[in-house]
């Protein structure tokens, strides 16, 4: 099965300013991915890149096996909702929706009337005076009614208080259910992220951290504490991802291909949030970068 | 997309017909009346006294005439502002390219549909403004004999048709690439202007080698003149059946010397009436060499211009296509 996204040593630069270094990816069919990293670690480049708004600087990126944009039948297959959700200011709900079905010609009018009159919009009321969160779901609405195979969404929720976002994400799984598309959203609250993801990406400092299933992450890191001297010589195969050293002794954060390294040290299990950390904070370290990745030459 | 475009130009597009309606009711009132005086004049003038006739009928409209072909020059800069700039700009500015480009339209097409609607849009309102002047100032145009006149030629039958593509081009392309309305707006503005100073001015004498002439300042000739400068320059000069004169010389004697620093010279010009300034010249037997454009070539250089600036235009079309498809996030 072609791969929802596939990416090879995919960069991206903006004169000397590397927004996105060296990226694989190989994302299978069928999950709901979640694209976690601090704000201008480079989720929204990465995103762009895959909807086809912008071309690579170096690498290849497939999405649903071709180019991304490069085809009204590509273009088709993908529905993208921009960071901030644009939609025209001066066109009204209705307006939208002829615009929908004009320039798609697979675009689902039922379903399209069906989710206006769910949020409770007005047909005929302008874009422009719209609050965030409607404006956030007249843009789901018309990427979703093109009947997409793949939907995705840059920061879908930045702009919307707790309650708005809270719909807006209930809104977002059912629409994926019913269309059995594939999605990727991108957020630095990795808590939205949480609730509806199953396959994670974590990305900081430009570069892809660690991407898998979440099931699967989650049972491949583990946390060792136990006194720093035995936590210092672990035995090969295991990357340590995060070390903290108090003085009442230390715990790191170690991935693993299987089980954990026995030892004199207490094995715990860790949620996503304390995994993610630990990579977000590897990779700001200036040094850290070094640990699993040789190292490039910079500028 | 043709819809899309539509409805997102639709405000402008019903001010711009507005516009040009009301143009039109005042032009062919206009035209009428000027047929009208016309024909009243040139029925006097087989009587005899012709002249004066003529030289009231041209005055009397002269005015008007030239105030709409001034404004026939300024409107593709207006339209490049107003209709060509915001079209690109205003997706930019606000982000919406970000949803019209995922829709399932490839964005060469999105670009090919708006310049090519309103772009037509642009060239069909030059073209018709073009058309009632042409028609409206056309008893004037005969008796000035001077449609070859560079504001005169800019303003008439089809140089305002790619007038209007090309300054709706150059507008889309700076907002293309500047991105911002109003900084794309003013340099589009700017360029615009400073093309049609420099195309009549600098290039199209050019067009094919200009011929040279010898006039004579007989009595009638210096009497239609309308400079005199201190030092033997002449401005004015006419040569009948309505050539384009692109320059003329200093007022050189029989012998070809230059008159401009001999007494009589200065005499005539300053201490001569006005009245007494034809005869004082012309028994001198003086004469200026003129490089003209005949009138025989106006239609070969409408349509090069045309031609020039239907280029340029699609010169910058592919500039934009080029940005659109490459390089736009």
């Amino acid at each position: 099965m072609t791969p929802v996204l596939e990416a090879k040593g995919l960069g991206k630069r903006y004169g000397r300013r590397r927004a996105l270094t060296d990226c694989d990816l190989s994302i299978p069919q069928g999950r709901v991915i979640g694209l976690v990293g601090p704000n201008g670690a480079g989720k929204s480049t990465l995103l762009q890149l895959a909807c086809g708004l912008i071309k690579p600087s170096s690498g290849t990126i497939n999405v649903l096996g071709s180019r991304p944009g490069t085809s009204a039948a590509q273009l088709a297959k993908v529905g993208f909702v921009a960071q901030d959700t644009p939609v025209y200011a001066n066109l009204s709900v209705a307006d939208h929706l002829r615009m929908g079905a004009r320039l798609n010609p697979a675009w689902d009018e039922q379903l399209a009337q069906r989710r206006i009159s769910q949020i409770g919009l007005d047909l005929g009321q302008k874009a422009g005076r719209m609050s965030g969160g409607q404006r956030a779901q007249l843009a789901l609405t018309i990427a979703v009614a093109k009947r997409p195979e793949l939907l995705i969404f840059d920061e879908p929720a930045a702009a919307l208080d707790p309650l708005a976002r809270h719909g807006f994400l209930e809104n977002l799984m059912e629409f994926i259910v019913d269309l059995g598309a594939s999605a990727i959203l991108s957020s630095h609250a990795l808590s939205d992220v949480e609730r509806v993801c199953d396959y994670l990406i974590v990305l900081a400092d430009s570069r892809v951290q660690v991407a898998g299933d979440v099931t699967e992450l989650l049972q491949n890191h583990h946390r060792l504490s136990g006194a720093k001297n035995e936590l210092a010589s672990l035995p090969p195969g295991f990357e340590v991802v995060h070390a903290d050293h108090t003085l009442s002794g230390s715990s790191v954060i170690v991935r693993t291909d299987g089980a954990p390294p026995v030892g004199p040290w207490k094995v715990e299990d860790i949620d996503l949030e304390v995994l993610v950390l630990a990579y977000m904070t590897r990779a700001s370290l200036p040094t850290a970068r070094t640990v699993s990745k040789p190292l490039e030459a910079r500028r | 997309m043709i819809w899309m475009t539509w409805r997102q130009f639709r405000t402008q597009a019903v001010l711009g017909i507005a516009v040009l309606v009301l143009l039109a009711i005042y032009m062919v009132v206009l035209g009428e009346q000027i047929r009208h005086s016309y024909n009243t004049d040139a029925a006097q003038c087989a009587k005899g006294s012709c002249a004066g006739v003529l030289s009231e009928f041209t005055s009397q409209y002269n005015l008007q005439v030239d105030v709409l072909g001034y404004a026939l020059i300024v409107v593709p800069g207006i339209i490049g502002m107003f209709w060509g700039v915001p079209l690109i700009t205003r997706e930019l500015e606000s982000g919406t390219h970000r949803l019209v480009w995922n829709q399932t339209v490839t964005r060469g097409k999105w670009l090919a549909v708006k310049l090519g609607f309103v772009g037509l849009v642009s060239m069909a309102f030059t073209g018709l403004y073009s058309l009632l002047l042409t028609w409206a100032a056309s008893p004037i145009d005969a008796v000035n004999d001077n449609r070859f006149s560079p504001l005169v030629f800019d303003a008439r039958n089809i140089v305002p048709l790619a007038y209007g593509a090309f300054a709706f081009m150059l507008g889309m392309t700076f907002g293309l690439f500047i991105r911002k309305t109003v900084p794309a707006m003013a340099a589009a503005l700017v360029l615009f202007a400073v093309v049609q100073g420099v195309m009549p001015t600098m290039v199209r004498p050019n067009y094919v080698t200009p011929v040279s002439q010898t006039v004579a300042l007989t009595k009638a000739e210096v009497g239609s003149l309308s400079f005199f400068g201190a030092y033997g320059t002449v401005g004015g000069v006419s040569v009948p059946g309505g050539p384009w004169i692109v320059s003329t010389s200093d007022v050189l004697d029989s012998s070809g010397k230059d008159v401009g620093h001999t007494s009589w010279w200065s005499y005539c010009v300053n201490v001569a009436s006005p009245a007494q300034l034809p005869e004082c010249v012309s028994k001198e037997n003086v004469h200026v060499d003129v490089t003209l454009q005949p009138a025989s070539r106006y239609w070969s250089f409408q349509w090069m211009e045309t031609g020039i600036f239907a280029l340029f235009a699609a010169v910058l079309a592919g500039l934009c296509f080029w940005r659109v498809r490459s390089r736009l996030a």
